[in-house]
């Protein structure tokens, strides 16, 4: 029952918490236990894991005349997402501690959560759909209200872009039940559909608007710059790899045989995404932008992994999505803090920060660092192991994936220089930058954990390999 | 693992943290503690290597991921005992210098505690077993290289030195990455000893041996500072003259060297030591004939370093693995006295760099005209000096090697003898002569005993003994009685050669100051001139590829397609609904919003979608 109430009780608490805090500033308060709840909840399900395979937490809702039953069940994949995502909430509530407008933005945001435990712990196709678009709401709102000037024409494209993805997703979804007669997700055996090569395309595009793939990813960077900074942090941090799990869980681990058989069009895709990316963010002088295309730029780099379909290459991949979000996530709060002190995106408009803001600038830096791959940061691990794994899979060809690592080095360093580094400019000398300690906290909890990630990852493996060990055994893959 | 090992590899980077932390709370304490620090490293070096018989190996795993562990190894052999002396004994006279230097600087605690992380680096990088271990030092080196290079960070030119520093060096960066990844495929193995083995590297085809043995080298190149990588060497003089003998003495730009001594039978088995020799033969030659006109100390003394790196890869190049490492030690040496020494000018005359407005200096800075009169001698390669030894031997391996014989060994010879040309020029320019700035001259204050002249006379005096036990000093590093390649008309030439030059130069930049005047108001002497000046103009073209082709041609194209091609398309299709949707309602009204159009879209998707549903 408690597994219902992970997901349940957010959403219900959501709508009392903006009539109760509306007058008072304790919305973030009950945010921030609710998160830490739910990372215990989260740590306490790790623990009762099974070595292989699913633990069934509960089923409701049973009809007997449709398939409809909310089954909750999670492995071992599915915990990592919910321990990844429950870490970075109580990190963006942090960071979002002097928000505006605080009992609506808090009660997104836990809206949000309860929606986003949903789709990693459903395995019924029909629930894992309605979370999958609840997650929607919160965003469209979060982005819409809470951004910058062209916040409706970004949050629209947002909507609609994911919107259109899911169509193909929920299209695919029907077909199987059609085709097998279960949306039990647990059940499908790749065998049994009759036409499993149009429900992976289906599934596939569905899955690479969300993560996002060239060239379905031109939602994200307006969104991103539209978004407050916080919810940046959700977007790159949660949503995204929320096509990643679903890609990695159904495109690759449901049906392998047609993912064998199509491995190349996610790697081109990801291949693709990496070095467009990369020259996009080259040429871009609008920090936040810079930061979103580096995002897409990481996550071609997961697809790639994915694409490769080893027992390597896909615990690089997970260990690349975790340490993406933490990379990544720094570096939006600080573009956005930024901003919100000198008040332009512009690279042209800064510099000098790092005289002004001494530490926050320092954090900025390593984050940047980890994003171009140096050792002793998750970056370079997650450079590392991917580079060897696909490199086994798809041949030395792919030692190209390190033209991505040239250009974020690049992109990286050229923007230290004209942000952080130099003289001041006149913008800069009369801004007053002071970051309240809560925020500056987060930044360096994210600073920590890219760190001690990056020089001790076994922990982190130790968890992820077992994810794929099962399917191993299995002779999945 | 060995106590001993364990707190030098350890002590740098806690000492780093520590050293920050304190050095905020107290400025002054940041010194003792990375002081303390650099002397205990030393001791700890020095005193593995008092004990050390045989390689000392330890093996870690780092982790696992999937089935694959990737190892963590130490490995402490010859090799690696002389770079760790090299590192952490010029590390710490490089310290305890600065207690001066920097005595100005507000941010002591920055400073300390990056020094002490350079320095870990490199201990990391060269106790590594793995190339992992090493790229993972490789690449502290560069993070450690960037900050302190823009350690003014509040100034542009620092800035901007950084950012070159960092590019250019991580340009080389990703081929080692690369080969990283090939060695993997290919061998299963990143352990150096073993790809010395014949039988893994004889396991693979030539071919890739030798793309793979170039990659490594192209890294060796950024690191090094050779053709065609060399220019944020002198864009490197921007940061402190402590940091530049950092980097162009005890540790950095020394990793590239010996990285390929370290694969040295790898490169013999993959047939790439001629690209190791030519590359080195063309930087000797560009490093030493751009050093004879530079107008900046620092500058002149960074070609200088080029000049020599490629001596040293020369040795490598023509098969001689300990001549190569032989001339690394002993130029780490000097080099980091002479930069030391223009670091103690620097000061004493109130950060003037421009070598014109110096002069008669011998007067008041006495003992350090003294001492790196020796550093000069010793880049010089005058007997008995340490440099001369080296200098001689690679040489001779030149000339020796029926490789390298000819063209390469000729523009080595030339870059070798040139040494005395700019050596001399600088000390002439600084210390000789008349004054040619009176002001500048009657400010110049005469420098610590003790905090500056020290270090320097450590130096000095570790140069000369150093000749003395030369042969030591080659058996040691080549861990054999070693015969030297011997050329006996070489001294003899040398000798000659370097009389000649030096009493050009005492000519040129002393007696006859006029007539030097007249032959560079030459046109033809004036554009030489300016091609030397510029380092034969290589930063502007790769400047100029980086800028135009990769930044303003590739990239800019890519952001118009994003705009108008894949926003485009969407764009497009939303507004052709939209005026489907308008010619359906055949409604007016000026302003109909964005959304109906796209709503419209939604729903022909969804009547698709059905229609879709029920045919299947």
């Amino acid at each position: 029952m408690s597994s219902l109430l992970l997901i349940f009780s957010p959403i219900v608490l959501s709508l009392f918490v903006y009539f109760i805090t509306r007058n008072s500033g304790y919305a973030k308060y009950i945010a921030l236990a609710l998160f830490g709840w739910m990372l215990f909840e989260s740590i306490t399900l790790y623990m009762q894991l099974p070595q292989t395979g699913y633990m069934l937490l509960g089923e409701f809702l049973d009809v007997k005349a449709f398939d409809f039953k909310l089954v909750l069940q999670v492995d071992r994949l599915s915990v990592i997402m919910l321990l990844l995502t429950s870490v970075l909430l109580i990190l963006v509530t942090l960071s979002s501690w002097s928000m505006k407008n605080q009992a609506a933005y808090f009660a997104l945001l836990i809206f949000f959560s309860g929606a986003i435990f949903g789709v990693f712990m459903s395995t019924n196709f029909l629930w894992f759909f309605i979370f999958w678009e609840l997650t929607l709401i919160p965003m469209y709102f979060l982005v819409g209200v809470w951004g910058a000037e062209g916040r409706v024409y970004a949050a629209i494209k947002f909507f609609l872009y994911t919107h259109v993805a899911s169509m193909f997703i929920l299209l695919a979804f029907f077909l199987i039940y059609k085709q097998s007669g279960t949306f039990d997700m647990t059940m499908i055996k790749e065998a049994v559909l009759v036409t499993p090569t149009l429900i992976w395309w289906l599934l596939f595009i569905g899955f690479a608007v969300k993560m996002p793939l060239f060239p379905f990813h031109t939602w994200l960077p307006d969104a991103h710059v539209q978004a407050p900074a916080p919810v940046s942090v959700l977007l790159a941090g949660v949503l995204l790899k929320m096509g990643a799990y679903a890609m990695i869980r159904m495109v690759i681990l449901m049906l392998p045989l047609e993912a064998q058989k199509y491995a190349w069009v996610i790697l081109i895709l990801g291949l693709l995404s990496l070095l467009y990316a990369g020259f996009m963010a080259l040429y871009e002088t609008h920090v936040k932008k810079m930061v979103a295309y580096s995002s897409i730029s990481h996550m071609g780099l997961v697809a790639i992994a994915i694409s490769a379909m080893s027992f390597e290459s896909l615990s690089a991949g997970v260990y690349e999505m975790i340490g993406h979000a933490f990379i990544i996530s720094p570096l939006f709060l600080i573009a956005g803090f930024f901003h919100h002190k000198t008040g332009s995106w512009q690279m042209g408009d800064m510099g000098g920060i790092m005289q002004k803001s001494p530490y926050v600038s320092a954090i900025f830096v390593l984050a940047g660092l980890g994003a171009l791959g140096l050792p002793a940061t998750m970056g370079f691990i997650g450079e590392l192991t991917i580079l060897i794994s696909s490199i086994e899979r798809f041949g030395t060809w792919l030692i190209i994936i390190l033209l991505g690592s040239m250009l974020s080095a690049a992109y990286l360093i050229w923007t230290f220089r004209r942000v952080i580094y130099g003289e001041m400019s006149e913008l800069v000398m009369k801004t007053e930058f002071s970051m309240s300690k809560v925020e500056f906290l987060s930044l360096m909890i994210f600073a920590i954990l890219i760190v001690l990630f990056g020089i001790y990852p076994q922990p982190l493996f130790d968890m992820i390999n077992q994810v794929f060990s099962g399917y191993v055994i299995g002779g999945a893959l | 693992m060995n106590t001993q090992i364990t707190a030098l590899l350890l002590l740098p980077f806690i000492g780093a943290i520590v050293t920050f932390v304190v050095g905020k709370y107290k400025k002054s304490l940041a010194f003792w503690f990375a002081e303390i620090i650099g002397i205990t490293l030393f001791v700890l070096s020095f005193s593995i290597f008092m004990s050390w018989h045989e390689p000392l190996n330890f093996d870690f795993q780092w982790f696992t991921f999937g089935a694959t562990t990737l190892p963590f190894g130490i490995y402490i052999d010859h090799l690696s005992l002389v770079m760790l002396l090299i590192a952490t004994g010029l590390g710490a006279l490089d310290i305890h210098f600065s207690h001066d230097y920097m005595a100005e600087e507000k941010d002591q605690a920055r400073y300390y505690s990056k020094i002490l992380f350079f320095i870990g680096g490199m201990i990391l990088l060269v106790s590594a077993k793995e190339l992992t271990g090493l790229f993972v030092g490789w690449e502290f080196m560069g993070l450690a290289s960037y900050l302190l290079i823009s350690f003014w960070h509040q100034n542009s030119a620092p800035a901007d030195a950084g950012v070159a520093a960092f590019l250019y060096t991580k340009f080389g960066d990703i081929f080692l990455f690369a080969a990283i990844g090939l060695l993997i495929y290919y061998t299963g193995t990143l352990d150096m000893v073993k790809l010395n083995q014949p039988e893994i590297n004889g396991s693979i085809s030539t071919n890739i041996i030798y793309v793979i043995a170039v990659f490594i080298f192209i890294a060796a190149i950024g690191k090094s500072g050779q053709f065609p990588l060399f220019p944020w060497l002198m864009r490197a003089m921007e940061g402190p003259t402590t940091v530049s003998a950092l980097i162009h003495g005890a540790t950095m730009v020394n990793s590239g060297i010996y990285i390929v001594a370290r694969l040295f039978d790898f490169y013999v088995a993959a047939n790439a030591l001629i690209v190791v020799a030519s590359i080195a033969a063309l930087s000797a030659f560009i490093g030493a004939t751009s050093a004879l006109v530079q107008d900046e100390m620092k500058k002149v003394l960074a070609y200088s370093t080029m000049s020599h790196l490629s001596l040293a890869f020369m040795g490598l190049g023509a098969s001689s693995l300990a001549v190569g490492m032989t001339h690394l030690v002993n130029h780490a040496i000097f080099k980091a006295l002479l930069f030391l020494s223009v670091g103690a000018v620097i000061m004493s005359t109130h950060h003037t760099k421009d070598v014109w407005k110096l002069g008669g200096l011998s007067h008041k800075l006495t003992l350090v005209a003294l001492f790196m009169g020796m550093g000069i001698l010793s880049l010089s390669g005058v007997p008995p000096f340490s440099g001369y030894f080296s200098k001689d031997a690679v040489l001779a391996s030149a000339l020796l090697n029926p490789q390298t014989h000819g063209f390469l060994s000729t523009l080595t010879i030339i870059a070798g003898v040139l040494s005395i040309a700019y050596g001399g020029r600088l000390w002439t320019l600084i210390f000789g002569g008349r004054v040619r700035d009176r002001e500048i001259y009657e400010k110049a204050t005469t420098p610590s005993l003790f905090w500056i002249s020290l270090p320097l006379g450590i130096m000095a005096v570790s140069t000369l003994v150093l000749g003395f036990y030369h042969e030591k000093v080659i058996n040691f590093i080549a861990n054999q009685e070693y015969i030297e390649p011997h050329a006996d008309w070489l001294l003899l030439f040398m000798m000659s050669a370097i009389s000649l030059l030096a009493l050009l130069v005492y000519y040129f930049y002393r007696r006859r100051y006029s007539l030097r005047e007249k032959v560079s108001a030459q046109p033809f002497m004036k554009t030489i001139r300016q091609v030397l000046l510029n380092g034969y103009y290589i930063e502007v073209m790769i400047t100029w590829f980086a800028k135009n082709i990769m930044v303003y041609s590739v990239a800019k194209s890519i952001n118009w397609s994003e705009k108008h091609i894949i926003d485009g398309l969407v764009n497009g299709m939303v507004s052709l609904s939209h005026k489907i949707f308008i010619l359906f309602e055949k409604t007016q009204s000026p302003k109909v919003s964005n959304q109906s159009g796209t709503m419209l879209l939604g729903v022909v998707l969804i009547v698709m979608i059905i229609f879709i549903g029920s045919v299947l």
